[in-house]
């Protein structure tokens, strides 16, 4: 190897290592933006983003008044709590039936248990609004219509698959040996179930919670089918008709969205020493 | 099946010890496997036969595949397939271009690489509309700052109404959609890049290969069966994409960005047409699951967690 194509290979390199990082910053921008943006709204008055007839990229003038003509003007904190309600009860199932259902599939042994495991991934790539038609026609002859159950019935629906997977996955780095050891002291399956398995697993069934979570407080298709009161709107279906509406600003709009961001971000962040690798990877459909 | 159970078990365990297991085994199956029932399993089953009749829900009349033939030989159909097809796929490409550049740039140990990953995620956390609301603004056609640019660099010379022109609506959907949606593709590759054995880079360095052969060398061979997962099980993700059209142009202007989960959702709810509507819902339902089978035979992801 001579000296030449040695520089020549390291200028390259040098060449490479600028073209990502003009890259890195083009997409960060691109990224970031209208994060920015969305905020800068929300937390200024109109006439001070909008002075001179040109958005103002600059911040000059903080005010809460946006929110807080959002709160007079809307019915934003009922959808706000309605959707809590709704997002929460559907955590609570969808976690339940993964974490019973990751356990049992880890420790028992069944004829078709892979057929089960397509299954579960196929529901998962499914479209949420092709089992939405059908649910409308079963929950409309059944009654189910505008209520919550229904609604958290099709929300647990669409959460449930990737919870089961997460936790069937997680219950396997979990070893058996834990719990022999605690049967041959005397304790039920129940008991060490109870005692020592679920401690050790709650990485896991957080990361599925966390998971759900997100997908109820997010959806907007089974929402928009199930519920046709506005009084039991969630915040997505009730802040997707502020658009139309004239008296409802660009200030107010972006104010609703800050609000809609706030829970999963909360979240995320008292939690994410709980997040599992496997949470980046298969949960952000 | 549960003699079997009952059975692999008592060899193994005394008999007290046996029964509890059958307990458990039931308290920890059965609510998974009721639910799966009654809200995947008789839902879809309940679609299928819906889609043979007109009108079933008022006044059920079987017309076999009548749904399916008028479906299939309207005129926009074929417009609707296209539109379907040319999202997913712009969508699913941008992603993956998107999310391996970032994930490239970030493996590199770019100085603030950490603060750029904990970034990506943001999209994500965002709910899908709140990002329909932040592109409304950027592409709006009086206040957003796209068109403000474009005209300061005198690019245009007029402000465009990006979501309500039909030449500029599906590519508008298509920003915000890769918006929302690259991370998935950008998480998978980076965690698959880090798994790369560092020594092989060394050694073609020290070979003398340039960057750009030891990427195409290294890094595109070991990325080959996650691109491909990527681009199955996104682009089967984006296909069936309903919330943030819907949310961006209802399908339109002039069903410009109509994909066929809209045109169910229309069926369904605006020409409630349950037959029409549940048809199209079992042609993608096939669609969808003629990729599922490629994803399975291929990938084989259920050894996952079965093996």
């Amino acid at each position: 190897m001579t000296i030449d194509r040695l520089s020549h290979s390291k200028i390259q390199r040098g060449v490479g290592r600028m073209l990502l990082y003009v890259f890195a910053l083009v997409s960060t921008l691109f990224i970031m933006l209208p994060i920015y943006i969305m905020i800068i709204l929300a937390i200024q008055p109109s006439s001070v983003v909008f002075a001179g007839g040109r958005v103002n990229i600059l911040i000059s003038d903080l005010t809460l008044g946006n929110f807080i003509e959002l709160i007079e003007t809307t019915d934003t904190v009922q959808y706000f709590l309605n959707s809590l309600i709704v997002a929460g009860s559907s955590t609570v199932l969808s976690t339940a039936i993964a974490v019973t259902a990751g356990y049992g599939l880890t420790r028992f042994q069944f004829r078709g248990k892979s057929y089960f495991a397509r299954g579960i991934l196929f529901t998962y790539m499914f479209s949420p609004i092709v089992l939405a038609i059908p649910l409308y026609i079963i929950f409309f002859s059944l009654g189910l219509l505008n209520s919550y159950f229904g609604l958290v019935l099709g929300l647990t629906a669409i959460s449930t698959p990737f919870a089961v997977w997460l936790m069937w996955q997680y219950f396997q780095s979990i070893p058996i040996s834990l719990e022999e050891s605690a049967w041959t002291r005397g304790a039920s399956q129940l008991r060490a179930l109870w005692d020592i398995v679920l401690p050790v697993a709650r990485p896991g069934y957080i990361s599925a919670a966390i998971f759900s979570f997100a997908v109820s407080w997010n959806d907007f298709t089974m929402v928009r089918v199930v519920i046709d009161d506005a009084n039991k709107y969630t915040i997505t279906v009730g802040a997707s008709l502020f658009l139309g509406r004239t008296e409802i600003g660009w200030g107010e709009t972006m104010a609703v969205a800050v609000l809609m961001c706030l829970p999963p971000f909360l979240i995320v962040l008292f939690l994410q020493n709980y997040l599992l690798q496997g949470f980046d990877i298969g949960g952000l459909e | 099946m549960v003699s079997r159970i009952q059975s692999t078990i008592r060899s193994r365990l005394p008999t007290g010890r046996a029964n509890w297991e059958l307990l458990v085994l039931f308290i920890t199956l059965a609510p998974v496997f009721i639910f799966f029932f009654v809200i995947w399993v008789i839902p879809i089953t309940y679609a299928i036969a819906l889609s043979l009749f007109q009108s079933p829900v008022q006044d059920p009349e079987l017309v076999l595949f009548g749904n399916y033939i008028e479906l299939l030989t309207e005129d926009a159909f074929q417009q609707f397939f296209l539109n379907s097809a040319f999202y997913a796929l712009s969508t699913t490409l941008l992603s993956l271009i998107l999310g391996l550049g970032l994930a490239l740039a970030i493996n590199k140990k770019l100085r603030g690489g950490f603060a750029l990953r904990t970034m990506m995620i943001f999209p994500y956390l965002i709910p899908t509309i709140v990002v329909v609301f932040m592109w409304k603004f950027m592409l709006d056609q009086n206040v957003g700052i796209v068109n403000q640019a474009l005209l300061d660099l005198e690019l245009i010379e007029g402000p465009i109404a990006f979501f309500a022109t039909r030449r500029w609506a599906m590519s508008s959907v298509i920003v915000t959609s890769v918006w929302k949606y690259f991370a998935f593709a950008f998480f998978i590759l980076l965690g698959r890049l880090q798994t790369i054995d560092p020594h092989l880079y060394e050694r073609a360095r020290t070979e003398g290969a340039t960057t750009w052969q030891a990427f195409r060398d290294i890094t595109i061979p070991h990325l080959r069966d996650t691109i491909l997962i990527i681009v199955l099980v996104r682009g089967i993700w984006m296909f069936n994409k309903f919330d943030i059209i819907w949310l961006s142009t209802k399908g339109g202007p002039l069903n410009a960005t109509t994909t066929f989960p809209i045109r169910v959702y229309e069926l369904a709810f605006f020409e409630i047409e349950f037959g029409s509507a549940t048809a199209l819902a079992t042609i993608m339902f096939i669609i969808l699951s003629t990729g599922a089978v490629v994803y399975f035979r291929y990938f084989n992801p259920e050894q996952e967690v079965t093996a």
